[in-house]
């Protein structure tokens, strides 16, 4: 065993308590969400085993090595393509029988180290169920390991049963699941023929290749084939056909389900001996079927979900509110002592200016609006955690089919609200490669929390008596425009019917505090590394540009960013803001949505509070609003573009979303302007 | 045989066939959902299907129900 090389690949089910399992071993802090699917980046953490060091990879939960998804295709590729030192599994202990399906075909794979991780003890106790965990063990021949890992019981057992799987010299005992006389005839013959077919039969021990060759799987057959010059190309699939004619005729229908059955049988038959039901739970649990009844209905649903959303958006502008400021009080108070300390300090004039104009004044005014945007990902992470997120796609599920989506675009359409790279990146639990790139493209449209500091700045300066409603209004031209776009979309690109929806349901749970905030706490941090580097970056490149040259007067016309603004001015006048300082914030927004704030709040030297004035006097209401509808829509942010590009594996399809959003920003800016000149609103 | 969507809550029913292509019948079985398998109907109200699959909670979307087909323990279809 290695020093530090060996790799542990953490497997299982969506909810089997994965992450918590990855988090006691390795005592990273990450996120333990209650949707399938949620650990959607591979996660790594190094776990001390003894002496040693160990990699441990957190694969995306799967329910079988088929890749239908990506999250399934990444999973599979890693065990399959890097071929991790040791798979640990992670089984729900309640739910053996589904969880074991997993491993049943690991080791019908032939992985040499396995060790399963027999998950949640004490819920599956309380259930009324009594698992022999020893004696499954002897059964599947693989070692079996009992756990409560979010109370930390039986990690340390966990780690001195990895570390002797690790140091482990002979194979493992072959998978004890036997399909019966027939079935076992068939295939060794298609292992006999299997064997010249050396690019696979090195890859793949041949037995497993033979059961997925009789299953039909397709994606082993077409590699079969793929290589020329085998000697025996069309004689495999010959062989295989008589087989599954042969099979089919004797168990009398088809061999695929036959398969499936008796692992699922085999199962059945370990869990009923090993796992002793001594009471029924039944009663119990239908809680959760309970408060279904009610969230999913044909009726309610669709209320329930509107109210959800209204309460998130309401805590986010009436409790992050004052807070925000308070900060922003706090700010202006350390900006004007830093600057007056400097003074005294007989310190130079720029670098009065750079602390208070650029540094206080950008970068302040950017986070100051932390405490919506905490409360924003906080109220996600409470829709999260409970459970409510895999219901409300089914809530959604009818209305985005009308819209050309999937039921589960919704989510990453949710957190798009809070900000679209963790929206993009959700998409992975998608199936359909269309309904995929879909959804990406129309994420932007979703108001992430990066741009709302500048409605809440335009609105709270324009519109003070009607803030929330204005606002709420941007956000739902966003929505509304996603669903136009989605639909024109999938008419010209995306043809055909989206994948059909099925997802687990884990039951609903009361919201941990500490899993929470830490989520929120996660995503939110974000925004402040965003602030004090990419923005600080940013606003201080504005402030050079703003100074300079010497002589030109502080954010003037005649300084360098006042020639570029004056350059790009011209484009932004039909819409109505179309004076210099308004094209440079939107020139520098695509940095991040932000900086057209913290822009706005160095070219106008002052801090949040006194900036809502310099707007009152540059911008009418109407171009104001125009302002906001391009913010909501030209070209999203650089981070975006990245994702986009990353997620959709193509340059045509993250050009195509930066110029259909430029073009359109611009024309419904322009729209909104001289529409509203016409109805005399101007 | 009918539908899954034509199902009733409370009902016991087992599935008989899975109209769809390869992937989704993968899918599904790897959810423990495949022919032979019985399954209980949780919520049937209009929206989606909610079965309880060896004790999991399956949600199953409207378009979805209707290609799984499914019957009552009695009658032993292929079986």
């Amino acid at each position: 065993m290695g020093d530090g090389k060996d790799i542990i690949a953490l497997a299982g089910n969506p909810n089997s308590g994965k992450t918590t399992v990855f988090n006691a071993l390795t005592g990273a802090r990450q996120k333990v969400g209650n949707w399938p699917g949620v650990t959607v980046e591979r996660k790594e953490g190094k776990a001390k085993l003894g002496d040693t060091e160990v990699t441990v990879v957190d694969l995306p939960g799967i329910y079988s090595l088929t890749a239908n998804s990506i999250d399934e295709r990444i999973a599979r590729d890693f065990l399959l393509k890097e071929k991790p030192s040791l798979v640990a599994v992670v089984l729900d202990a309640s739910n053996l029988e589904r969880n074991l399906y997993l491993s049943l075909q690991l080791m019908e794979l032939g992985v040499s180290r396995l060790v399963l991780i027999c998950n949640m003890m004490d819920q599956a106790r309380t259930k009324g169920l009594e698992i022999d965990t020893e004696g499954l063990s002897q059964a599947l021949g693989v070692p079996i390991v009992p756990t409560v890992a979010n109370k930390g019981i039986g990690i340390e057992r966990l780690k001195e049963v990895l570390t002797a799987e690790l140091a482990r010299k002979e194979d493992p005992p072959p998978c004890p699941l036997r399909y019966g006389e027939s079935v076992e005839e068939a295939i060794k013959e298609l292992e006999e023929n299997l064997k010249v077919h050396k690019n696979l039969s090195q890859r793949y021990p041949l037995r497993w290749l033979a059961l997925k060759l009789l299953e039909g799987d397709q994606e082993y057959l077409a590699q079969l084939e793929m290589k020329e010059g085998n000697p025996s190309r069309g004689e495999i699939r010959a062989v295989l056909t008589t087989l599954r004619d042969k099979l089919e005729s004797e168990i009398r229908y088809d061999l695929e389900t036959a398969l499936v059955e008796r692992r699922y049988g085999y199962l059945k038959g370990l869990v009923s001996k090993f796992a002793r039901k001594k009471w029924d739970w039944a009663e119990r649990l239908s809680i959760s079927d309970k408060i279904d009844r009610v969230i999913t209905n044909r009726f309610l649903g669709l209320p329930i979900f509107l109210l959800l959303m209204w309460i998130t958006f309401k805590l986010t502008f009436s409790v992050g509110g004052p807070i925000a400021d308070l900060i922003d009080g706090l700010f202006g108070y350390l900006g004007g002592h830093a600057a007056a300390l400097i003074a005294s300090a007989h310190g130079p004039a720029w670098l009065v200016s750079l602390i208070s104009d650029g540094i206080i004044g950008g970068v302040g005014s950017v986070l100051v609006f932390f405490p919506n945007i905490f409360i924003l990902f906080l109220a996600i992470a409470v829709l999260e955690d409970s459970g409510y997120m895999a219901r409300g796609a089914f809530v959604m599920d009818r209305i985005m089919h009308a819209m050309g989506l999937h039921g589960k675009s919704f989510i990453p359409m949710v957190l798009g609200f809070g900000c679209n790279i963790p929206g993009i990146m959700a998409t992975r639990t998608m199936e359909n490669e269309k309904d995929r790139i879909l959804t990406i493209l129309v994420n932007p449209l979703m108001s992430c929390s990066a741009r709302l500091p500048v409605y809440i700045l335009i609105a709270g300066a324009l519109f003070a008596h009607h803030q929330g409603a204005i606002i709420f209004s941007i956000y739902m031209l966003g929505v509304v425009l996603a669903i136009v776009l989605a639909r024109v979309f999938k008419s010209l690109f995306f043809k055909g019917e989206p994948a059909p929806l099925v997802m687990e349901l884990p039951p609903y749970r009361l919201p941990t505090w500490k899993g929470v905030f830490l989520l929120a706490w996660q995503r939110s941090s974000i925004f402040v590394k965003k602030a004090g580097t990419i923005i600080f970056a940013a606003v201080v490149l504005v402030w050079f540009l703003a100074h300079f040259p010497t002589g030109a007067g502080y954010a003037s016309q005649q300084s360098l960013i006042g020639r570029l603004g004056t350059i790009l001015a011209p484009i932004m006048k039909p819409a109505g803001f179309g004076f210099w300082q308004a094209a440079v914030a939107l020139f520098f927004g695509v940095l991040a949505k932000e900086v057209v704030v913290g822009t706005l709040g160095t070219l106008y030297h002052t801090g949040e509070e006194k900036l809502g004035a310099a707007i009152a006097q540059h911008f009418t209401p109407l171009a104001g609003y125009a302002f906001m509808v391009m913010t909501l829509i030209y070209i999203p942010c650089i981070a975006s573009i990245g994702i986009i590009k990353r997620e959709t594996n193509s340059w045509k399809w993250t050009a195509f979303a930066v110029g259909y959003s430029l073009v359109l920003g611009w024309l419904l800016a322009v729209l909104v302007y001289q529409g509203g000149r016409l109805l005399g609103l101007g | 045989m009918w539908p899954l969507a034509l199902s009733k809550p409370g009902e016991k029913v087992v599935v008989r066939d899975i109209i769809g292509g390869m992937g989704i019948r993968r899918r599904l079985e790897s959810m423990g959902l495949y022919p032979g398998e019985e399954v209980e109907v949780v919520l049937a109200n209009g929206g989606p299907i909610i079965l309880n699959v060896k004790g999991c909670r399956l949600g199953i979307g409207h378009g979805m129900a209707y290609k799984i087909m499914v019957s009552n323990n009695g009658e032993k279809g292929r079986k």
